[in-house]
């Protein structure tokens, strides 16, 4: 046994002198001091004093301008156009026709929810020239942290294909930042093959499906605590996605929790591939994620399987195109998305993504024409009068959020 | 005075071999690169943990701001994540940790000491063969590995058409803390089988033969002679594997992704990663490492206490 393994401290305190002890103390107190302040130099210490500006339907906001818009009439940038996303929330094939027109390469980082891209973006861990799939939701704090510029409309020539009520939205007065990507409602999706009884969506109470321990093991849940929080507020007649009721978001929480003990559900976005392999029977999703998963389906099995259920009291979203304020090749990243908002190559992007594009062409009633929609999810399309109907969910309020968080907390816990 | 002075004559000698066995301050420059290591990517990371767990939270974007100075560290949200380990939602995710480590390590123990005994008493030609199967899929990442089972497990996947054959139904990924549990015991069971087979490798078999010729029953001597011979293999081992798994997130995140069989370390990874409450994640982080550092600790006195009886 090496003779310091035992007591071997005060062995060694006691062989220093009092004059080492006193000279070594001084120079871990400098040396922990000078570290300190390299450290401190490392990263924020103070709090960002900064105060949201939150649009809702019913007051829209203009948002306050950062720096400028590029220049008019520049040429794209050649090399790499660096894009944030989704994971497959594009398809690889426009990409890829758009790198042949540009003679340029597009490269994907991919994000899991809009808040790790924020908290990425602002460490400055991620630095794309392009972000797809933000939503009004986090917004606020991506113009107030100032990682956004404003676009220059004279590159976006497609623009005008947007859906009229989308050019304009309540929460980017003037479409200063943001360009409408794809529009969709939460609800349920699930494999009409496995026994789910689809009697039982009607109002409110088709929530509870997800709740039914018959599909133990077989479910999954969205990792957005909006979205899945919301689900439990609505079933309980609670239909604001908003809530700042504390109440109300205590017994969403609890609810949530005797979800997770009766179904053990999945947490995550993976519902277009996992129920369309065949692994998940049900799952709160995104009503794009079901079109998806056709393209996801086992070679021979019939698209029918599929189904989605669109909740009469829904709440609804769009994601959007935004141009990060260092992006490098911001005019490229202008090229792709007016590239993108080309009728043609964005009815060649839903092939893939799914989801129904925020063009005013690209109606349900064409998508269904065009046969991009096989019919057993026909339900799943977003009318204008059904996304009109529906509630948005917008940024919230530091106290409000940190409700919604605590409330998500106690479900993960399990 | 009969007792000798310290500095009599005759402790002389004494002193002189214990000054030449020291070793010179030149040598101590050889441990600059270690130290230098540690202290870079041991002491200030885990000091930059402490500075976010007792900082605050920028309450606009959620994200950390550390209090480097100690003298501003509060211990609020410590104390809170404290309390809720104690009696409160992290209970749960404290206990089905240490729940599934426990049964994990005892599972993989199960395993691997009957093959690292064969290896050492009965594998002859087969040894290497057979080591380097178990090294083998080291060279394949732990994540991959784990997406293979996905694969292999889920309800159109090998296993369950195999066990489709025999009229046996069932979904081993559904969430439960079986998947999750086996997992880990695939994923870790060659870290103690390793060290296991290197003590029972270098263990002196002449002991068990004797014991067996002083009239012990092939089941007593391997209890009373080869188990507590083996002990130290065993510790290293157990060590080896347990500290990695209450760790561990990513084998719940690949095979289960369900609240139910949340780890610590995926309430880590969701504290910090999900951008939200970076603060509660550092102070998991400290309790884990407060955690992990008495077991190491345990383990170094264990070792130290079996070479001090040899």
């Amino acid at each position: 046994m090496p003779h310091y393994a035992r007591g071997g401290f005060s062995r060694l305190t006691r062989r220093l002198t009092r004059r080492q002890f006193v000279a070594r103390s001084i120079s871990a107190t400098v040396g922990a001091a000078a570290l300190t302040r390299a450290l401190s130099a490392c990263g924020p210490t103070t709090d960002s004093n900064t105060a949201l500006v939150i649009g809702t339907p019913e007051s829209p906001v203009t948002l306050p301008t950062v720096g400028e818009p590029i220049a008019d009439g520049l040429a794209p940038e050649s090399g790499t156009l660096s894009v944030y996303n989704y994971a497959d929330y594009v398809n690889p094939e426009t990409i890829a026709a758009f790198e042949e027109q540009f003679d340029v390469k597009v490269e994907l980082s991919i994000y899991d929810t809009e808040e790790i891209a924020l908290a990425k973006m602002r460490s400055g861990g991620v630095r794309p020239d392009l972000i797809i799939g933000l939503t009004d939701s986090v917004l606020a704090r991506f113009v107030a942290a100032e990682l956004l510029q404003p676009l220059n409309k004279s590159y976006l020539t497609n623009f005008g294909n947007v859906i009229e009520g989308l050019r304009d939205p309540y929460y980017d007065l003037g479409a200063q930042y943001t360009v409408p990507y794809v529009i969709y409602t939460t609800g349920i999706g699930y494999r009409t093959d496995r026994g789910v009884d689809t009697s039982a969506f009607v109002g409110d109470e088709g929530w509870s499906q997800m709740w039914n321990p018959a599909y133990a093991g077989r479910a999954g849940v969205l990792d957005s605590y909006r979205d899945t929080i919301s689900m439990a507020l609505y079933r309980n007649g609670v239909y604001d996605p908003n809530s700042n009721d504390a109440d109300a978001l205590a017994q969403a929480g609890s609810d949530l929790e005797a979800l997770a003990e009766a179904v053990r559900p999945q947490v995550d976005i993976l519902a277009y591939q996992e129920i369309a392999a065949g692994n998940r029977d049900i799952s709160l999703c995104w009503s794009g994620d079901m079109l998806a998963g056709v393209g996801y389906l086992p070679e021979g099995t019939s698209p029918d399987v599929l189904g989605f259920w669109y909740p009469q009291n829904s709440f609804t979203a769009n994601d959007f195109f935004c141009i990060p304020r260092e992006s490098q090749k911001p005019v490229l990243a202008h090229a792709l998305v007016d590239f993108l908002l080309d009728t043609d190559n964005s009815l060649a992007n839903q092939a893939f993504v799914g989801y129904q594009p925020a063009l005013d062409a690209l109606t349900a009633e064409a998508l269904v024409d065009a046969g991009a929609i096989p019919e057993s999810l026909v339900s799943s399309l977003v009318t204008p009068a059904s996304f009109a109907a529906g509630k948005r969910l917008v940024s919230l309020t530091p106290e409000v959020d940190a409700l919604w968080l605590d409330a998500w907390s106690r479900f993960t816990t399990g | 005075m009969s007792t000798p002075s310290p500095r009599s004559p005759g402790r002389t000698p004494a002193r002189t071999r214990r000054a030449s066995s020291t070793p010179s301050r030149a040598w101590s420059v050889f441990a600059l690169p270690g130290t230098a290591w540690l202290a870079v990517f041991f002491a200030v990371p885990l000091y930059a943990v402490a500075a976010i767990a007792f900082g605050r939270i920028d309450p606009v974007f959620r994200n950390a701001l550390p209090a480097w100075n100690p003298l501003r560290w509060e211990f609020a949200t410590f104390a809170d994540v404290l309390g809720e380990i104690v009696a409160g939602e992290l209970r749960g995710v404290a206990v089905r940790t240490v729940l599934f480590v426990v049964v994990a390590v005892f599972c993989s123990l199960a395993i691997g000491y009957p093959v690292a005994y064969y290896l050492a008493r009965s594998a002859g030609r087969t040894k290497t063969l057979i080591l380097v199967l178990i090294v083998l899929p080291f060279w394949v990442s732990y994540l991959m590995r784990m997406l293979a089972w996905v694969n292999l497990l889920q309800r159109d996947g090998l296993v369950a058409r195999f066990t489709s054959l025999f009229g046996i139904e069932h979904n081993w990924l559904d969430g439960s803390a079986t998947a999750v549990t086996l997992g880990l015991v695939y994923g870790y069971v060659p870290f103690l089988i390793l060290p296991l087979y290197a003590t029972l490798e270098r263990l002196d078999w002449r002991l068990v033969e004797a014991a067996r010729d002083l009239g012990a029953s092939p089941r007593q001597a391997f209890w009373r002679v080869t188990v507590p011979l083996s002990r130290p293999g065993v510790a290293a081992g157990l060590m080896l594997v347990a500290l990695p798994m209450l760790g561990d997130y990513y084998t719940n995140d690949i095979l289960s992704r369900s609240p139910r069989t949340e780890m610590l370390g995926n309430q880590i990874d969701f504290y910090l990663n999900a951008g939200t409450q970076p603060q509660r994640g550092a102070v998991l982080v400290l309790v884990l490492s407060f955690v992990l550092a008495c077991l190491a600790w345990w383990y170094v006195r264990d070792n130290a206490r079996s070479q001090e009886v040899r």
